[in-house]
């Protein structure tokens, strides 16, 4: 696909120019997940099958209530189903023996609470089918509410500041590191403001997914949830990765890589600051979240520098 | 008879659903062990694993996600098969709904098996109530070799398409679970051309990557609304549609199980006793018993559950003077058993006769010949006119 000499760009891995989503759709303005969306099937292809859940994806991609706002085929399951469904519907082609390209996509609420035990069980079972999850740090669908990626501090609906709440009391879920460690074809993190990175490693991942279970953890800021402005998004998913916060890497059967290595990371008062959910945070909390980034950082790095 | 005789095996009631499916050849099935199912799992991984099937074999984390691959499965066009029990079922309740939700033909078998609202390793049937409203067709069975025909015939159920509903095979965990008996296996071809008629139908929807179809249970206002009606409307149909499978399944392989409910010795009979289950077959012999005793009491085993046989029901219960109800679950808050709660329901068809609800069987406990020899006594005595007890727990009141 792609054979030139210079390094390949984001529209060098696109499969399909025509953008299968309608044009005006029930998403915030300035919202990722949106963006991401309309970005996964330009790479994947149309010939996906879309597995999904509620949350903020479900009123587009599953027609929650309507029709779906798009021309793939897609499946809504609950839930507490995602991967399983997945599954089934995966089994079923191969049982068949069609090629096709199954595509979970859900929040980080799904992923990583709820709908957790099946996608861990999925990667397990290495099934084929690619696992994405547009991690917006809780469950902003239904009014911002905390989840188990939702990061140290952040004021949420369930995790108010307030005279003696101060945020959330525990890091996040790193969940695309456990499920590299129980081992799969292929994990990766990404955001929307590296697109060559992204792309890249979606290409990859339709190619693994012959193979086994592909899981994508992509970063998503929330405009809502995070009270940042409409035109600050990918401002701030750049940041994140700049502060080492959201470190771009892979591990493909096992094998860890930095796609981007930063090499003189920004501190992370600089994130902490473009986001108004971390707004009570004082120097001292700002210290910790540092000391909680730095070591998180370390042990990807150590993994990529195993053999 | 149409069909060969086939191999008679002596298996379990375990064995025997899983011959069933493996006969029926899905496309996926899963599993997930739970007492007094596991084998179920066990087998169908045996017959996998030796070539008698080519089944996509699921081994999931648990039953939640057990039903939702085959949801998955069957949305996308195939033939499913899953079991459970007990807990598993409760663990797996928002998939049981979602599936019957969007017409998903899937086929379970459930050995019944004591909910765990009190801790127990142990049969009953509280399962198949808890479940009763989540749009399954629900079919109770006595004994190994109806396990067997019985699985065979729900796929002819489910997938008719008229139907399009998802089907719950029960049977009692520990009783027939376990208990080995002599069981016919059909031939494959005879199964094949049995149940050959569901490929001449209409195709049903299917998720196919690249078609602009999606699959889900979403509708709005009087979308959900028309979704619902056509959901009971099938359950509705799905009754009489029994009736014919059974007759069918009769006319090929020469057993038949009397569809929605098999009457014993009710024709001429003042009073009935309803029962389902295992337990029936410890009721004929009381009947049998009783009839030598001089009194005119009929049986009938309650086969349908999900959608409830009303009709055939009134009609053989009409005149009669009195009727007995043994369940083996309870009903909390009318503190009866659910059966004959249901059955209550018929008065307007039946007339008031004195009904009588016997709670028995609970966490394994047998119900025995002398059990339902009083249960005749005293629904006998109650035609008579003699006031009775409206509900009676027997292992309590012994």
């Amino acid at each position: 696909m792609v054979e030139k000499k210079k390094k390949p760009k984001v529209y060098d891995y696109f499969q399909e120019k025509e953008d299968p989503y309608a044009g005006g759709v029930a998403w915030c303005a300035g919202c990722m997940l949106e963006l991401t969306a309309r970005f996964i099937p330009k790479v994947l292809g149309k010939d996906i099958v879309l597995v999904g859940c509620p949350g903020c994806s479900a009123p587009v991609l599953y027609g929650q209530n309507l029709g779906a706002w798009h021309r793939m085929s897609y499946f809504s399951a609950l839930m507490t189903g995602v991967a399983s469904s997945a599954t089934g519907i995966s089994r079923y082609y191969r049982k068949t023996g069609r090629e096709a390209t199954v595509v979970c996509f859900t929040g980080d609420g799904c992923s990583a609470d709820i709908g957790f035990q099946p996608l861990s069980g999925a990667a397990e079972r290495n099934e084929h089918i690619i696992y994405i999850t547009y991690d917006n740090e809780g469950y902003m669908n239904t009014g911002y509410q905390r989840s188990s990626t939702t990061p140290l501090g952040a004021s949420t609906s369930t995790t108010p500041a307030g005279t003696v709440g101060h945020g959330k009391p525990t890091p996040a879920k790193n969940v695309p590191l456990l499920i590299a460690m129980q081992g799969a074809a292929y994990v990766a993190t990404a955001t929307l403001s590296h697109l060559d990175d992204f792309a890249k490693k979606l290409a990859k991942a339709k190619e693994k997914s012959r193979e086994g279970f592909v899981y994508i953890h992509i970063f998503a800021p929330c405009v809502m949830g995070w009270r940042i402005e409409t035109d600050m998004s990918i401002q701030i998913c750049r940041m994140a990765v700049r502060t080492n916060y959201f470190p771009l890497w892979e591990a493909e059967d096992g094998r860890f890589r930095l796609t981007n290595e930063v090499t003189s990371p920004r501190p992370i008062g600089e994130f902490i600051n473009m986001v108004r959910k971390f707004s009570h945070l004082k120097e001292p909390d700002i210290a910790e979240f540092q000391q909680m980034v730095d070591r998180r950082y370390a042990v990807i790095k150590k993994l990529c520098a195993l053999e | 008879m149409i069909a060969q005789r086939g191999k008679v095996k002596v298996i379990t009631g375990n064995s025997a659903a899983a011959y069933g499916a493996m006969l029926c050849r899905p496309d996926v099935a899963t599993s997930y062990p739970i007492t007094p199912m596991s084998e179920v799992a066990e087998q169908l991984s045996s017959f996998r694993a030796n070539g008698l099937m080519e089944t996509e074999m699921v081994e999931v984390e648990g039953e939640n996600s057990a039903m939702n691959v085959v949801a998955g499965a069957s949305i996308a066009g195939g033939r499913t098969f899953t079991a459970t029990s007990s807990w598993g079922l409760s663990f797996m309740y928002d998939a049981v709904q979602h599936a019957a939700g969007f017409r998903a033909p899937i086929v379970m078998v459930i050995a019944n098996r004591e909910s765990p609202g009190i801790l127990a390793v142990s049969g009953g049937q509280q399962d198949i109530i808890s479940v009763r409203d989540t749009g399954w067709i629900q079919i109770i069975v006595e004994e190994c070799q109806e396990i067997l025909d019985t699985v065979i015939m729900a796929y002819r159920l489910a997938e008719d398409h008229n139907i399009l509903l998802p089907v719950m095979v029960n049977y009692d965990g520990f009783y027939l679970s376990y208990m080995t008996t002599a069981v016919e296996i059909p031939e494959q071809a005879d199964v094949d051309n049995f149940l050959a008629p569901l490929k001449k139908q209409p195709a049903r929807q299917m998720l196919e990557p690249g078609v602009a179809l999606g699959c889900g249970t979403h509708g709005i206002e009087l979308g959900f609304v028309e979704l619902r009606y056509r959901q009971c409307a099938a359950m509705e149909r799905a009754a009489t549609k029994l009736d014919e499978i059974d007759c069918d399944f009769g006319e090929y392989f020469g057993r038949s199980y009397g569809g929605q409910i098999d009457e014993y010795r009710t024709d001429d009979a003042d009073i009935i006793i309803v029962a389902s289950g295992g337990a029936v077959g410890t009721a004929r012999v009381v009947i049998d018993a009783k009839r030598e005793e001089g009194i005119k009491v009929g049986l009938i085993k309650l086969r349908l559950f999900r959608p409830f046989p009303r009709r055939r029901l009134a009609a053989a219960l009409k005149g009669k003077k009195a009727i007995g109800v043994i369940d083996r679950s309870v009903d909390f808050g009318w503190n009866c058993g659910p059966m004959y709660m249901e059955l209550r329901a018929l008065t307007p068809e039946i007339g008031i006769v004195p009904m009588l609800s016997y709670i028995d069987g609970l966490a394994n406990l047998d119900i025995t010949v002398p059990h339902i020899a009083r249960v005749v006594d005293e629904v006998h005595a109650a035609a008579k006119g003699k006031s009775y007890q409206e509900v009676t727990w027997i292992p309590l009141e012994e």
